[in-house]
């Protein structure tokens, strides 16, 4: 029975990150209708940033953590407005282009830097024993990523639903031009909502580098490994991203726990939870919580 | 005047020739040769070490005039571990001449298996792949293949292993690359060797293995051996050492023994895993600059002369791509020095003449290299190493895995 609880464990583990990972896609999403495929370049951004404040420059963690949200919250508000801002009102896939050109960019940018082609780890900073109970494990590292990643969940639902800001940035998100008619300012809610996704990327690269060690390669991958998670919540919905996060990371261990290693199987962690997407998005094509649009004509 | 103006033009060009004359021919040869690789893109940890290492080390050639007056020019370049960017790279360097060519991925050496027998070049690939060599003439690999490797630490579980018959799981790369040994070993099984193959585990982008580790343990896997790249690797065994399932002594009862081939250790490793990396047996036939030898010398002044960092200066890739160069100049100077035209056939006579005593001892290998028509695996002999206090230690003395001539 241990080994289900603890298949039960790591998969909340696994999906809180991908829902934090996820939390990018999604606020900016949610504002704008723009998938930012970029968006694990950003991941991989967070985690070099809140490295090199750590070990290069030699400031405690906690704080070089909270500074790369900082820094990372400035970068892609810059971003936004250098390469997005003159795109509003453009088609869709011509903002979408431009984050696919952004991605070959950061990319580039990164293997200028030693963080593109070495390996690095967070110092330790963690206690290194697990907390175990009733012969279920848990490492520090993923329980302060868990408790990260609600805290930041539970601050943005609050935003949205009971900040001004918030409101504007749904409203926005519902009917631009009803919006600006009303006030809303939309190209400084773009410029908040990428800043925000950047924001959530730097907690997801520093949490995912800390389990993972700091890989480029990994890293990013991170941007792609979500795309089922955020398709599956609903693509707009911050609780459909943590719903679906959970239900992808349950997914992948208990296939791994129970199907991998049986009738010949392998790999199934990384298979089923596309199948399972699948079967759902033939049931609810919007996702789990996405919003159905009714258009009357 | 007409008259002495031409004379004045006649002389002027005859002095410019007769000064430019001796230049040229003084001013010895140039051999080509081509290397691509992935300096950015998937696994580039690896190939940007590897490609500095080629990089200095003819620089070195040319730079104390090891060749006489003729250099070597290797052209290297980045194919972000894409199999078509690396086609025409490859076909680029042909229509440019080359003599000798320098490959990196397993799945690109495989794709262009049959331009290199079109082409008939000698090839030295970064993958060690025993099936690189099949139906090839012209690839041949730096260092004991993938198999030998894997082989090699099955051998040494069941020589070290107290009890029964060992359980060993292989946790092994999605790809040509991972899959590399995996028929290999099972052969071995079946040839005699005493273990049992309990699960083949192709692993993912996971950030949680505690589902695989304690699936393993509960059917009695006491040894895992690797076959795929450091992060990975990293992540199993971080997870590992929180679950408490990392053996503290090799193949401790009820916990997990973690091995890997080549690519799955050096200082990456530690670098990605921290203090979850401790007892991390390794094998490579590269030697590691933290042991005193000529050969760790000789690359750390290698690195030191071309100011490279520190990392790069003493990553067993670096020693990787140090070697391969070093055998590509040697078949250049043996061809030289018995008077033979550089050219692609001449360098793979001397590449399979390179056997008995013509053997080469590079110095950052563990053993000799050693080719000829019936071996295109370079250094056969292996070392183990373990991780101890954050670095990889030899264990035992240099060997060559036996199964390996018993399933060919």
């Amino acid at each position: 029975m241990s080994y289900f609880f603890q298949l039960v464990v790591s998969g909340i583990v696994v999906g809180s990150i991908y829902a934090l990972s996820a939390l990018g896609f999604v606020l900016i999403y949610k504002s704008s209708r723009v998938l930012n495929i970029a968006h694990g370049q950003i991941i991989a951004a967070g985690a070099f940033i809140t490295y090199a404040l750590t070990v290069m420059v030699g400031i405690p963690i906690y704080l070089a953590f909270l500074m790369s949200m900082v820094i990372t919250f400035f970068l892609a508000m810059s971003v936004e407005r250098i390469f997005l801002r003159r795109l509003i009102g453009e088609p869709i896939i011509s903002v979408i282009m431009v984050t696919i050109g952004l991605m070959s960019i950061l990319d580039g940018l990164i293997y200028l830097t030693p963080f593109g082609t070495e390996n690095f780890s967070f110092p330790a900073f963690l206690p290194v024993t697990p907390i175990s109970l009733f012969g279920v494990s848990i490492s520090w590292t993923q329980m302060v990523g868990v408790i990260v990643t609600f805290a930041m969940i539970g601050g943005f639902s609050w935003f949205f639903k009971k900040s001004t800001l918030g409101i504007s940035m749904r409203a926005v998100s519902d009917d631009q031009l009803a919006s600006m008619s009303i006030g809303i300012s939309v190209p400084r809610v773009f410029g908040l909502a990428w800043a925000m996704a950047g924001l959530s990327a730097a907690a997801a690269g520093g949490i995912i580098g800390n389990i993972t060690g700091i890989n480029f390669d990994t890293l990013h991958a991170f941007g792609i490994i979500v795309f089922p998670v955020v398709i599956l919540g609903g693509l707009d919905s911050i609780l459909g991203a943590v719903v679906a996060g959970i239900i992808m990371g349950l997914i992948q261990q208990f296939a791994s726990g129970y199907l991998d290693g049986s009738w010949g199987l392998n790999g199934t962690g990384e298979v089923m939870p596309y199948i399972i997407l699948l079967v759902i998005l033939l049931f609810k094509p919007h996702g789990l919580f996405g919003i159905h649009e009714i258009e009357r004509v | 005047m007409k008259m002495n103006n031409k004379i004045k033009w006649m002389f002027l060009l005859g002095a410019v020739f007769m000064v430019t004359l001796p230049v040229h021919a003084l001013a010895g040869k140039v051999y080509k040769l081509g290397l691509s690789l992935a300096i950015t893109g998937p696994t580039s940890d690896a190939g940007n070490p590897y490609s500095k290492g080629v990089e200095d080390y003819f620089n070195f050639v040319n730079d104390t005039k090891m060749l006489g007056d003729d250099k070597i020019e290797c052209m290297i370049r980045d194919d972000q571990y894409n199999n078509d960017i690396t086609k025409r790279n490859f076909e680029d360097f042909v229509s440019q001449g080359i003599v000798f060519y320098l490959n990196y991925s397993t799945g690109s050496t495989l794709a262009l298996k049959k331009d290199f027998e079109e082409e008939k070049i000698p090839v030295l690939p970064a993958s060690f792949h025993a099936g690189n060599l099949t139906d090839s003439n012209y690839i041949f690999l730096p260092i004991a293949s993938y198999s030998a490797q894997a082989i090699g630490l099955a051998e040494y579980i069941v020589k070290t292993h107290q009890g029964g018959t060992p359980k060993v799981a292989l946790f092994i790369h999605p790809s040509a690359f991972g899959r590399g040994p995996v028929e290999d070993l099972q052969k071995a099984v079946k040839a005699g060797l005493k273990m049992e193959i309990v699960e083949v585990v192709e692993h993912g982008k996971d950030l949680d293995n505690s589902a695989m580790l304690k699936r393993l343990l509960s059917k009695g896997v006491q040894y895992v051996i690797s076959q795929t790249v450091q992060s990975p690797v990293a992540t199993m065994l971080k997870d590992a050492a929180s679950l408490g399932l990392t053996a503290k002594t090799f193949g401790e009862v009820g916990k997990l023994t973690f091995l890997g081939c080549h690519y799955t250790g050096g200082n990456d490793l530690v670098a990605l895993a921290g203090p979850a990396a401790e007892n991390f047996y390794w094998t490579t036939s590269y030697i590691v600059t933290n042991e005193p030898s000529a050969g760790a010398t000789a690359q750390l002044d290698l690195a030191k002369k071309y100011n490279r960092d520190e990392k790069a200066a003493n990553s067993h890739n670096y020693a990787n791509g140090m070697m391969v160069a070093q055998v590509a100049t040697e078949v250049i100077k043996r061809a030289k020095a018995k008077g033979k035209e550089i050219n692609k056939a001449n360098l793979y006579e001397e590449l399979l003449a390179m056997n008995g005593d013509k053997a080469f001892s590079p110095g950052t290998t563990v053993g000799p290299v050693t080719f000829s028509k019936t071996d295109h695996a370079g250094v056969d002999s292996l070392q183990l190493y373990v991780v101890k206090d954050g670095l990889f230690r030899s264990t035992g003395t240099p060997f060559i895995p036996v199964y390996t001539d018993k399933i060919k």
